[in-house]
C-alpha cells in the first residue's frame, strides 16, 4: 500500500522526517518497505524554477513542422521565448513552465537551449514530465485564474514522499490512507478526526426511481448500497488527482474511475461505477453465477464462472465479478452521462476463493478478501458523491438504495489490567491503556477495576481480550518491555538418546571423510524409472504432489539414491572427480491411513578414487569393500552387529551388492551401482552406494556400554587356516566357527584368503585369527587346544571345513 | 693405543682390534702361552697381560661408541627428506552448513533447558493450519503457498504443527525446539521450495512477552556475538498474539546501515509471539492457567547472516566447493 505523505497530512499533522516516521511505524507494527521521494526535489533552490506561465503568442517554428515558438509571460518584465513540441499548445493558455535551472523528476536538467536555431528559455510542461501520470498526449493546461509568475508549487503537488507499507492481513483498515493516518495519530500522540462530513447538492429525483437492487445471496453480500448521479461529463481528471492516483501506484483512467479509486484508497472501501444506461432492465441483481456463465473482464480476458462465485448482474447477465473486477461492457465510457455508483460489502473468504480460482487479483479483491467493515459503505458513497459532483459535474439523486441484511454495531470487550501484566511481563498504567485504546478509535470506560472497551466496527480483528492486549503492547512500545527469562527449576534439556545416536551416525561419516548433502525431498518420478525399478515395486509408488512446481519435483522421494546420483552428476559436471557424500533425511512411503510413513534414511555414495593420486602413493580406488567399511564403521559406532547377504536390487550390480540385516530384519543395502543406472544419470561406471534405515539402526543400537574386563586375564590367540568350498560365504564360516567354539571365543578376525595350486580345485583357504579369553582365569594351552579340537570336528560337519595341511 | 684412537671408521677400528686382540695377536699368543711359562713368572706376566688387554678393550669400546654415533649422524643426514612436500591426502569430511547451523541453534537452546521435538513433514491440514488458528477461510492461509497431496494432506509449510503435536502429548511445562524441513510453493532468488526452520515453544505458569524478549536476546548473542542487540516489532501471525518479528543489530555495520541490512542497521531473523489462546483450546490447555511463547526462524537465513552466504540456492545445489567451506 502506497500512501503519499501529503495525503496522510489531510488527516493528521506529520512533523517527523519521513524516515523517522517509517521507523516509528515499523516498531508499532506497520512495516514500511520504502520511503520514496517522488516528483520534483523539495529543495527551494530548484522549486523556484517551476512557475505558472501565460502563453501570450504561439507561432509555428520556421524550420520545424512540429515545433511552436511561444512567447510566455512568467511574471517578468518581458515574456520569454520558449519552444514547445506539444500539439495542443495555443495562445491564451495558462501553462506550467520550468525555467533554466529546474530539474525534472526524471532527472532532466532544464537549461537555455537552441531548438532548430531558435533559443528557448525554458520548457512548457506536461503532466507526465511532472510525474503526475505515465504518459501525456500534450502539455498541461491550467485554470486561467492562476497568475503568471506564481510558484507552481503553490497550486500543484510538485513534490511528495510516498510511504510504501506492508499491511498484515488482519488490518484491512490500514489498506487506506485514512486508516494509516489513524495509526500515525495514535503512535505520534496526535488527535484524529473520526467524523468526516461531505456536502454536495442532490436532486429531487430519488435513486429508487432509477434502479432496483435485489440481493439473492445475502450470505455472500451482507450489504449492497447504490447511488445514482445524473449528468456527469467524462473527462481527464485534474492534475492534482492524477498525481495522487499515480503516486498511490494506480493509473489515471478518467475522472469517474479516478474518483472511485481515490475513495477506495482514502477510505479502504472499493467502489464500482456503472454506466446506468447500460444496466439492462434498470435492475441490479447480486447472485451466484450460473455454472459456466461467461464474462469478459476489464483486462480483456474471457472467463468462465462457477456457481460458488458471486456476480453483480443486471436483468440479463453479469456485469461484475463481485468485489474483483468489472466486465468490459458495463464500463464507464466517454459517452456515459448517468452513473450507478456501487458500494458493497462482500464475504471475504468467498472473494478470496473466487480470486484464487480465477487467478485474478485486484486492489478491490485484496481489500474485500480480508473482510471489510460494512459500515464503511455509506461514508464511501458520501465522499464519492461529493467528489464526483465536484469533478465530473452532475447531480446526485436523493437517497441511497441500501440492502442491508444485518447492521453491524460496535461491541464491548472487557480488559483486565492484571491480564495485561500477565501476558506482557510489565504492568501498564491504566490511564495509558485508556489513552492507547481511545487513540485507536475505541471507547473505554472503567468499571470495577476492569476496562470496558467498545470496539469500532472497522476493527473487526479486535475480538478478544488478547487482541486488546496486543494493541496496548504495540503502542506502548515493545522496546519498553523488560528482558527476562523463564525459570525452569525442574528443567532438563538435551537430546533424546535416539537424537544423539543420529548425530553420532553423521559425525562418524563426516569424521571418516564423507561430506554431507541436503537434497530436495521431492524428486522427478522419472528418476525412479532410471533406477530400473519394476513398475509394481514399492519404491515406484511415491506420494504424489497435487500441485507441484514442476514435473521434476512432483513426487516425494522413496529412496535417497537418485538424489545422491544427481548430486554426483552435478559435481562431476564441474570437474569434481571425487564425490564422497552422505545424506540423512526422510523418505516417504504411502503406507499409512492418512499420512504416509516417513522413514529416516541414511544414504551414502562414493564416486571416484577414495584417495587421489598423489606424489606419495597411487590413487586408492573405491570398491565394494570400501563402502562396506563405511557401513561397518557406522554400525560399530552404534554398537550394532549386522549380517550381510547377497542382494538382488535392480539398481545394483548383481554380483557386488548386499543386503544388510539386523536381528532378522532387512535394514538396507549396499553395493556397486548398476552400470545402466549410472549411465542413465550420466555417471561413469564404478560408483558405490548404500542406503540404510536410520531409525532401525538406532532402534538396534546398544544403549549403555557395559565394562568388559579385557585386562586382568590375558587372551590366547590361535590361527586357523581352513579349507572350504570356494562358494561358501566367509560370513557363514565365521558364524560356524563361533557357534562351535562356545563362549571362550571372543573374537574372530579373517586375515587372509587363498585360492590356488596349494588347495584343491573348487576350494579356498581362509585364515582366521581366534582370540580366546575368560574373565575368571588365565586360560591354559590345554584348555584352548581342547576347544580348538572340538571346534574343528564340529565345523567339518557343519560346513565341511578342514584344517589346511 | 694410537691405532685404536686414530681409527676413523668402524672398519679401521675392527682391524686394530683384530691386530691387537685377535686370535693371532701378540697379546693373545702371550696370554695363551702362560701355562707354558715357569711357575714363578706366570702371575706377573698374566697380570700384566690382562691389564693391557682390559685397557685395549676399553679403548676400543669407547672408540666404537664414538664412531657408531658419528655413523648414525651421517646415516640420519642421508635420510633427510623434503618436509615441505604435502602430507598424505587424508580425506576431510564436512557437515552441510544447514546441519551445522541447526546443531548450533539446538545446542544454544538445549543449554537453556529445551528439548528437541520432531514431527512429520507430510502433514494434515488440521495440524498445519486449523489447530494453529488458521480456519479454512482464513486470509492468512494465502500467505502460505502450500503443496498439497490431497484436500486433507499437505507438505507442512512450517515446523509449527509440531507445537500442536507436542502439546497434545504432554501437559506443561513445555520447553521444546523443533528443527526440520518445511515446504512452500515458491522458487525465486529468496525462496526455495524446501527450507529449514527451527520452531520454539514454551508453555508454563507465568510465561510473558518479556520472557520471550529475554530468551531471544540470549539466543541472538550466543549465535551472533555478545555485542548484538535485539528489537521486537509487532507483527501478525494467526497462532500467536501478540505477535512480533525480531531483528538483530546488523553484524556487518554494527547498526550504522549497510547493504546487508538495507541501511536500516537491523536484520530480521525470526517471527514469534505469545501462543494464541485459541491454539490452547485445540489442545485443552487452560489459557488462564498457562501462558506461553513460540518462535520460528529459518536456518538458511541464520546461516546466511552468520557466514555471509549471498545466494540461498547454494544450500540445495550440493556443490562440494560450497559444502567443504564450512
Amino acid at each position: 500500500m502506497k500512501a503519499p505523505l501529503s495525503w496522510l497530512r489531510e488527516y493528521v499533522p506529520i512533523d517527523l522526517p519521513a524516515h523517522e516516521l517509517a521507523t516509528h511505524l515499523a516498531l508499532t507494527g506497520t512495516e514500511v518497505e520504502r520511503v520514496a521521494v517522488v516528483g520534483v526535489s523539495d529543495d527551494p533552490s530548484i522549486l523556484q524554477f517551476f512557475v505558472v506561465g501565460k502563453v501570450v503568442a504561439c507561432d509555428r517554428h520556421p524550420d520545424a513542422d512540429k515545433l511552436s515558438v511561444c512567447s510566455v509571460d512568467v511574471g517578468e518584465a518581458e515574456p520569454r521565448t520558449i519552444v514547445c513540441g506539444a500539439p495542443n499548445v495555443a495562445a491564451g493558455q495558462t501553462v506550467a513552465v520550468s525555467l533554466p535551472g529546474a530539474v525534472l523528476p526524471s532527472g532532466m536538467k532544464i537549461g537555455k537551449a537552441k531548438l532548430r536555431g531558435v533559443a528557448s528559455a525554458g520548457m512548457i510542461l506536461s503532466e507526465a514530465e511532472l510525474g503526475f501520470e505515465a504518459k501525456s498526449a500534450g502539455i498541461m493546461v491550467l485554470p486561467d485564474d492562476w497568475s503568471a509568475g506564481a510558484p507552481l508549487a503553490q497550486y500543484l503537488p510538485l513534490t511528495d514522499s510516498v510511504l510504501e507499507v506492508e499491511v498484515t492481513p488482519n488490518r484491512p483498515d490500514c489498506l487506506s490512507v485514512r486508516g494509516l493516518a489513524r495509526e500515525i495519530a495514535a503512535i505520534t500522540d496526535r488527535s484524529f478526526p473520526e467524523e468526516e462530513s461531505f456536502s454536495y447538492a442532490t436532486s429531487a429525483r430519488r435513486a429508487e426511481e432509477d434502479v432496483a437492487v435485489e440481493v439473492w445471496a445475502p450470505d455472500l453480500c451482507p450489504r449492497y448500497a447504490a447511488r445514482v448521479i445524473r449528468g456527469v461529463t467524462i473527462a481527464q481528471s485534474p492534475a492534482w488527482l492524477k498525481a495522487r492516483i499515480t503516486r498511490a501506484g494506480m493509473r489515471p483512467v478518467n475522472n469517474v474511475v479516478d474518483v472511485t479509486n481515490y475513495v477506495m484508497w482514502a477510505l479502504g472501501q472499493p467502489l464500482h461505477a456503472f454506466d446506468l444506461a447500460r444496466v439492462r432492465g434498470a435492475r441490479i441483481i447480486v447472485r451466484r453465477a450460473k455454472p459456466g456463465e461467461p464474462i469478459v473482464t476489464l483486462d480483456g480476458v474471457s472467463r468462465t464462472l462457477t456457481s460458488d462465485m458471486l456476480v453483480i448482474a443486471d436483468a440479463e447477465q453479469p456485469s461484475v465479478i463481485a468485489g474483483i473486477m468489472g466486465s468490459l461492457d458495463s464500463e464507464v465510457t466517454e459517452d456515459t452521462t448517468d452513473l450507478l455508483l456501487e458500494a458493497a460489502n462482500f464475504h471475504g473468504p468467498s472473494i478470496m476463493k473466487t480470486s484464487s480460482a480465477l487467478g485474478l487479483r485486484s486492489e478491490s479483491s485484496t481489500r474485500f478478501e480480508k473482510g471489510l467493515d460494512r459500515n464503511l459503505v455509506l461514508p464511501a458513497l458520501e465522499m464519492a458523491s461529493m467528489m464526483l459532483t465536484d469533478i465530473c459535474g452532475g447531480t446526485v439523486s436523493s437517497g441511497t438504495v441500501d440492502v442491508l441484511a444485518e447492521p453491524a454495531y460496535p461491541w464491548d470487550l472487557p480488559l483486565r489490567p492484571a491480564r495485561v501484566e500477565a501476558i506482557l511481563g510489565k504492568a501498564i498504567d491504566q490511564a495509558e491503556m485508556r489513552a492507547i485504546l481511545t487513540s485507536l478509535g475505541c471507547a473505554v470506560v472503567e468499571s470495577d477495576g476492569l476496562l470496558l472497551v467498545t470496539v469500532p466496527t472497522f476493527r473487526r480483528d479486535l475480538e478478544r481480550e488478547i487482541d486488546l492486549i496486543e494493541e496496548v503492547a504495540r503502542i506502548h512500545g515493545l522496546g519498553n518491555l523488560p528482558s527476562t527469562q523463564p525459570m525452569r527449576p525442574e528443567g532438563r534439556g538435551g537430546l533424546t538418546p535416539d537424537q544423539r545416536l543420529r548425530r553420532l551416525m553423521t559425525d562418524t561419516l563426516q569424521g571418516a571423510g564423507l561430506n554431507e548433502v541436503v537434497s530436495y525431498s521431492f524428486i522427478d518420478p522419472e528418476w525412479l524409472v532410471r533406477l530400473r525399478l519394476p513398475e509394481d515395486a514399492a519404491a515406484r509408488q511415491p506420494v504424489i504432489l497435487a500441485n507441484p512446481l514442476s514435473a521434476d519435483q512432483s513426487v516425494m522421494r522413496t529412496t535417497l539414491l537418485p538424489g545422491l546420483l544427481a548430486t554426483a552428476a552435478r559435481n562431476l559436471a564441474v570437474r569434481e572427480e571425487r564425490v564422497h557424500i552422505f545424506e540423512l533425511g526422510a523418505t516417504f512411503h504411502p503406507e499409512g491411513e492418512l499420512l504416509p510413513r516417513e522413514r529416516r534414511a541414511l544414504g551414502l555414495l562414493l564416486l571416484g578414487p577414495w584417495e587421489p593420486d598423489t606424489w606419495v602413493s597411487a590413487a586408492i580406488p573405491t570398491d565394494f569393500y570400501l563402502i562396506k567399511g563405511f557401513l561397518e564403521r557406522v554400525l560399530a559406532a552404534l554398537g550394532v552387529e549386522g549380517e550381510y547377504q547377497p542382494a538382488a536390487e535392480p539398481f545394483l550390480h548383481p554380483g557386488k551388492s548386499a543386503l544388510l540385516r539386523l536381528a532378522g530384519e532387512d535394514v538396507g543395502w549396499l553395493g556397486e551401482v548398476h552400470p545402466l543406472v549410472l549411465q542413465a544419470f550420466d555417471l561413469p561406471a564404478g560408483a558405490h552406494a548404500a542406503e540404510l534405515d536410520a531409525d532401525a539402526l538406532v532402534r538396534g543400537a546398544r544403549g549403555v556400554s557395559l565394562f568388559e574386563d579385557l585386562i586382568t586375564y590375558p587372551a590366547v590367540e590361535q590361527d586357523l587356516a581352513l579349507v572350504v568350498d570356494r562358494d561358501l560365504l566367509a560370513q557363514r564360516v565365521v558364524q560356524a566357527v563361533r557357534a562351535a567354539a562356545g563362549p571362550l571365543l571372543r573374537r574372530v578376525r579373517l586375515f587372509d584368503i587363498y585360492e590356488g595350486p596349494q588347495v584343491p580345485a573348487g576350494k579356498k583357504s581362509l585364515a582366521l585369527r581366534l582370540t580366546f579369553r575368560s574373565e575368571e582365569r588365565t586360560l591354559s594351552d590345554e584348555e584352548v587346544n581342547q576347544v580348538r579340537a572340538t571346534l574343528l570336528l564340529d565345523i567339518e560337519e557343519t560346513i565341511g571345513a578342514r584344517l589346511r595341511g | 693405543m694410537q691405532a685404536v684412537e686414530g681409527a676413523t671408521d668402524l672398519a679401521a677400528l675392527e682391524e686394530a682390534r683384530v691386530r691387537f686382540l685377535g686370535r693371532k695377536a701378540h697379546l693373545t699368543v702371550l696370554l695363551r702361552s702362560i701355562p707354558e711359562l715357569p711357575a714363578q713368572e706366570r702371575p706377573a706376566v698374566g697380570r700384566f697381560g690382562n691389564v693391557v688387554k682390559k685397557e685395549l678393550e676399553g679403548a676400543i669400546a669407547a672408540r666404537r661408541d664414538v664412531l657408531e654415533r658419528e655413523e648414525l649422524v651421517h646415516a640420519l643426514e642421508r635420510d633427510r627428506i623434503d618436509v615441505t612436500l604435502p602430507g598424505r591426502a587424508l580425506p576431510l569430511g564436512h557437515l552441510h552448513l544447514i546441519t551445522s547451523t541447526q546443531r548450533e541453534i539446538e545446542d544454544i537452546f538445549m543449554g537453556m533447558g529445551y528439548e528437541v521435538a520432531e514431527g512429520p513433514e507430510v502433514e494434515t491440514d488440521y495440524y498445519n493450519f486449523e489447530a494453529l488458528n488458521h480456519p479454512p477461510d482464513h486470509p492468512a492461509r494465502s500467505l502460505h503457498d502450500t503443496f498439497f497431496v490431497n484436500d486433507l494432506v499437505l507438505l507442512r509449510t512450517h515446523t509449527s504443527p509440531v507445537q500442536v503435536r507436542t502439546m497434545e502429548k504432554q501437559q506443561p511445562p513445555v520447553y521444546v525446539i523443533v528443527p526440520g524441513k518445511a515446504y512452500r510453493r515458491d522458487n525465486d532468488a529468496t525462496h526455495t521450495p524446501m527450507f529449514h526452520q527451527v520452531e520454539g515453544l514454551v508453555v508454563d505458569h507465568g510465561i510473558t512477552l518479556a520472557d520471550l524478549k529475554g530468551t531471544l536476546e540470549t539466543f541472538a548473542k550466543a549465535m551472533f556475538g555478545e555485542e548484538r542487540s535485539v528489537r521486537l516489532r509487532p507483527h501478525f501471525f494467526p497462532f500467536t498474539e501478540p505477535s512480533v518479528e525480531v531483528d538483530v543489530s546488523c553484524m556487518i555495520c554494527e547498526g550504522a546501515g549497510c547493504r546487508l541490512c538495507k541501511r536500516s542497521g537491523w536484520l530480521e531473523i525470526l517471527g514469534a509471539g505469545m501462543v494464541d489462546p485459541n491454539v490452547f483450546d485445540f489442545v485443552d490447555y487452560d489459557p488462564e492457567e498457562y501462558t506461553g511463547f513460540a518462535f520460528g526462524m529459518g536456518i538458511e537465513r541464520i546461516a546466511m547472516l552468520k557466514h555471509g552466504v549471498t545466494d540461498l540456492r547454494l544450500f540445495y545445489e550440493n556443490d562440494l566447493r560450497f559444502i567443504t567451506q564450512f
